[in-house]
């Protein structure tokens, strides 16, 4: 379809001031917070489930690939098109709905931001679990997206476990309900399919969420280490005394030492390890349950310990951890941050690995994981304005995941796959894995229109979609 | 355990052949075997959600036995997950899990848990009071393996809390009911078993007390790890039934604080201690109180708010109808199992309709978990038609072109 005419008709669903299809702006949404980049041909803002599918029955006629935007801080592609075509952008559907008190419920647009619907809630002392550390500018239809996670998903379960619906517009343009407030709607779990699918089996334009009561009591702890041996020793230490505190996260020297000179965390910046550790819920022997953690800590040569006071010193220890990521870019200019997930106690194997191929590539790597469930965040940090550097840094990123594979865990925990780890699909599942979930797609996108050339690779022998890298 | 043939005579579904497995390679062997000679399988778990699957009027030409795989493959409590077999029940697991160490569990506590098997429970998606505070299937399964209609052995997920690499078949397949893929191993999350256990049972004998009672339990920051509302023919009064489950002194806190509230509602309890005597109040609080061949088990889903009101419509229904019946209701999550007997199955019928239009009419859903055959034949679709026609369907024409396997409710 000649591109005049696709801005016309787009204009004529979402209003003339809508559609972007200057060279400049279609510059902003050729990437995410990825290395990779596709620019689209038009972007097209939607306000309405309506206008959504209108446009997703357009692109249908017309063959056009579409891809659906929130905020774009995915960190795999996720977002950047790989064959052109309309983005549609959901920003503007950012109300809240509905706050259902009654049935712990709450129904949202896409475009609400994560920390929107925290700050709503909280007045009414409930909250929604997933935190991502992007809370502040992800959007929740991204986080359905992607299924994200955060800090507390040791404890709660990540954004999979707490979606209880979506209305959904699919790849034809036709808008269902997958869900709802009645829990245990019967068949296979469409909502659990839909979460994670990264906008590649349709487009969740209303989302029912899960809200919690705010715990009666929180205490937050920080301890410093000597060695992340040892941090990562407590954590396992904790957890074999049965407790689930809500949180454990882990930062490394390389990363206390950015955050220091970023948020002034008040972290000791010659420690080799932060752990901080949260629990959270009834008041009532929690006091006992942190000295105990103290204990464990102290036992594993901890340098010294902090109990945050109150929610402002909370709020301090972890403004360090929120801004890790940012913190990083004083230390050079672009990072590609890994999101390999092991179990937790081959925590150890996974660093000394990371380690190795920090030392292998001459790239610096600061690691800032979720320890209890984990999560790894090494940070290669690089220069991308060189191209050399850029491809150590490709190599070192697939040898982590590779390592991450051999050791029996997963290539994403929660950053999805994108178009960024394709390739690195092949490492955990077969060939006979992927196909059904090839047919997944099929089944529900056949045009192949829907977000394509994501998060499944293309079968062996078959040409990538993704054309447009970084 | 009954035997699959007997789960199959009680059932009313003829099948031509049964063989019980061993291991995923017998299993993938079996379907490559029936793929060739184009037979309909049934995987049989202990038969307690049987009705889930619209099983064809003819029956089907095998029947795998899936407690042939009963083991706990892999077990890693530092790590707090463990794989195990699809034939294991979930009672045998508890057990052997409470052995391991400082003692684990696998919070899941579906009706009839001494006969459900793991991957029953996953293909079924059943739950039971524990679900109040640890969530079901889908918040416990971090990976899942199977055989799909090819014969090929397939897996998805893994064995960390985390995971979003590529399509999330595991949850996906949670609720299939043998329609996609035989489930032969599921990774599950595992805990340790809290500190003090204790449980409250309390009775009231007004409906609309007991409303105000679980309106506020629920908005408080109490956190009961289980609360279930139950009733059967006979019965003067609602009963209450809560699984209180954590540290020592939150266990206390929160026995005290739900009699208080409980008293200021109308209702009159007891705080009962122990693990032994929760899980045991538990689990009586969901089972059938009667199982005859005359037996009808219903699965009901509504909006939380709105669970209680269902029931009591249910238990005017009964009284109405004369028929013998009981519900739990799990009142945290709008879920409710209700049982009725009687000796004419078109009383249990009309029964089943009825309780349909209720929930319909509170924008619910109703599936049937087993009963006189005739039922179950004339049940119609178990799932919204519209939407499996969307989007099922066309999963089900790929992954099972030929159709051996259970078809979709639609």
């Amino acid at each position: 379809m000649e591109r005049a005419r696709l801005v016309r008709e787009l204009q004529a669903i979402v209003g003339k001031g809508n559609v972007l299809h200057d060279r400049a702006s279609l510059a902003v949404y050729e990437y995410d917070a990825s290395l990779f980049r596709g620019r689209p041909d038009v972007v097209a803002f939607a306000s309405t489930t309506e206008q959504v599918s209108q446009i997703v029955k357009l692109a249908n006629r017309e063959g056009i690939p579409f891809v659906a935007r929130g905020a774009g801080t995915n960190l795999s592609g996720g977002t950047a098109p790989t064959r052109g075509g309309i983005i549609i952008d959901l920003c503007r559907m950012r109300r809240i709905l509905d706050i259902d008190l009654e049935n712990q419920t709450a129904l949202v647009e896409p475009g609400v931001y994560n920390l929107a619907l925290q700050n709503a809630l909280a007045p009414l002392g409930y909250y929604y679990a997933p935190d991502p550390a992007s809370q502040k500018v992800s959007t929740l239809g991204g986080n359905v997206g992607e299924n994200s996670g955060g800090p507390h998903c040791l404890k709660y379960g990540v954004t999979s476990n707490h979606v209880l619906g979506a209305e959904v517009v699919l790849p034809d343009g036709d808008v269902v309900w997958f869900g709802g407030s009645a829990q245990d709607p019967p068949g296979p779990d469409l909502v659990g399919l839909l979460v994670g699918s990264e906008g590649t089996i349709g487009i969740a334009t209303k989302i029912l969420v899960r809200i919690m009561r705010l715990p009666e009591h929180v205490v937050t702890i920080l301890a410093i280490f000597n060695s992340l041996e040892e941090a990562g020793q407590a954590v396992s230490d904790i957890i074999a005394h049965g407790m689930i505190p809500a949180t454990l996260e882990i930062m490394d020297n390389l990363v206390i030492r950015a955050v220091e000179a970023s948020v002034k965390a008040g972290y000791p910046e010659d420690a080799e390890a932060v752990l901080i550790i949260e629990l959270d819920g009834l008041a009532d022997g929690m006091d006992e349950q942190a000295e105990k953690i103290e204990e464990i800590c102290k036992s594993n040569n901890a340098l010294s310990l902090r109990r945050a006071k109150d929610s402002a010193e909370r709020a301090e220890l972890w403004a360090g951890r929120r801004g890790a990521f940012g913190a990083v870019a004083r230390l050079r200019p672009s990072y590609l941050v890994c999101d390999g997930t092991v179990p937790r106690t081959k925590l150890p194997d996974a660093l000394r690995e990371v380690k190795r191929v920090s030392e292998k590539y001459g790239l610096p790597i600061g690691n800032v994981f979720h320890a209890g469930d984990g999560n790894l965040h090494p940070l290669i940090l690089f220069d991308g304005r060189n191209p050399e550097e850029l491809e150590r840094v490709h190599k070192a990123g697939t040898e982590i995941l590779e390592a991450v594979a051999r050791l029996g865990g997963t290539i994403s925990g929660e950053h999805g796959i994108g178009t960024e780890k394709l390739k690195e699909m092949r490492l955990i599942f077969t060939e006979d894995d992927l196909e059904m979930m090839r047919r997944i797609k099929r089944a529900l996108d056949p045009m192949d229109l829907c977000n394509p050339g994501k998060l499944v690779p293309p079968p062996i022998g078959e040409a990538s979609q993704v054309q447009a890298v970084h | 355990m009954r035997s699959a043939e007997e789960i199959l005579k009680e059932a009313g579904i003829p099948a031509r052949r049964v063989e019980v497995p061993g291991s995923q390679e017998e299993v993938a062997s079996l379907v490559a075997l029936a793929r060739k000679d184009r037979m309909r399988i049934l995987p049989l778990g202990g038969g307690t959600s049987i009705g889930l699957a619209p099983v064809p009027e003819e029956g089907v030409d095998l029947v795998l036995d899936m407690r042939g795989l009963n083991t706990i493959r892999e077990l890693d409590p530092g790590n707090l997950n463990m794989v195990v077999d699809a034939g294991k029940t979930i009672e045998e697991i508890n057990r052997e899990l409470a052995q391991v160490g400082r003692g684990f569990m696998l919070p899941l506590d579906p009706p009839r848990c001494h006969e459900v098997t793991l991957g029953g429970c996953y293909a079924a998606n059943s739950s039971g009071p524990l679900r109040h505070l640890y969530g079901t299937m889908r918040d416990l399964a971090l990976g899942v393996k199977g055989v799909n209609s090819e014969g090929k052995e397939v897996g998805f997920g893994g064995v960390t809390v985390k995971n979003v690499s590529g399509y999330d078949l595991t949850k996906f397949l949670i609720g299939s009911a043998g329609s996609l893929a035989i489930v032969t191993s599921v990774a599950l999350r595992i805990l340790p078993i809290p500190d003090a256990s204790a449980m409250c049972e309390i009775s009231f004998q007004r409906g609309s007390d007991l409303q105000g009672f679980l309106r506020e339990l629920r908005g408080s920051v109490l956190l009961p790890s289980a609360l279930v509302v139950t009733w059967k023919t006979g019965d003067e009064a609602l009963k209450v039934v809560i699984g209180l489950e954590g540290h020592p002194k939150a266990v206390e806190r929160q026995g005290r604080e739900i009699l208080d509230m409980a008293n200021r509602h109308g209702g009159e309890g007891q705080k009962i201690e122990g693990r032994e005597a929760m899980e045991r109040g538990l689990r009586n609080s969901v089972d059938p109180k009667r199982l005859t061949s005359q037996t009808m088990g219903l699965k009901v889903g509504v909006a939380i708010a709105k669970g209680l009101e269902l029931m009591l419509s249910i238990e005017d229904l009964a009284a109405k109808g004369q028929v013998e019946a009981s519900f739990s209701l799990l009142a945290g999550n709008g879920i409710g199992f209700v049982y009725a007997t009687d000796s004419s199955t078109s009383v249990l019928e009309e029964m089943a309709k009825k309780v349909r239009e209720i929930a319909s009419e509170k924008g619910g859903h109703v599936v049937p978990l087993f009963g006189p055959r005739q039922i179950l034949l004339s049940w119609g679709p178990r799932m919204d038609a519209r939407l499996g026609r969307k989007t099922l369907k066309p999963i089900k024409q790929l992954w099972d072109p030929e159709g051996l396997l259970l078809p979709l409710g639609l």
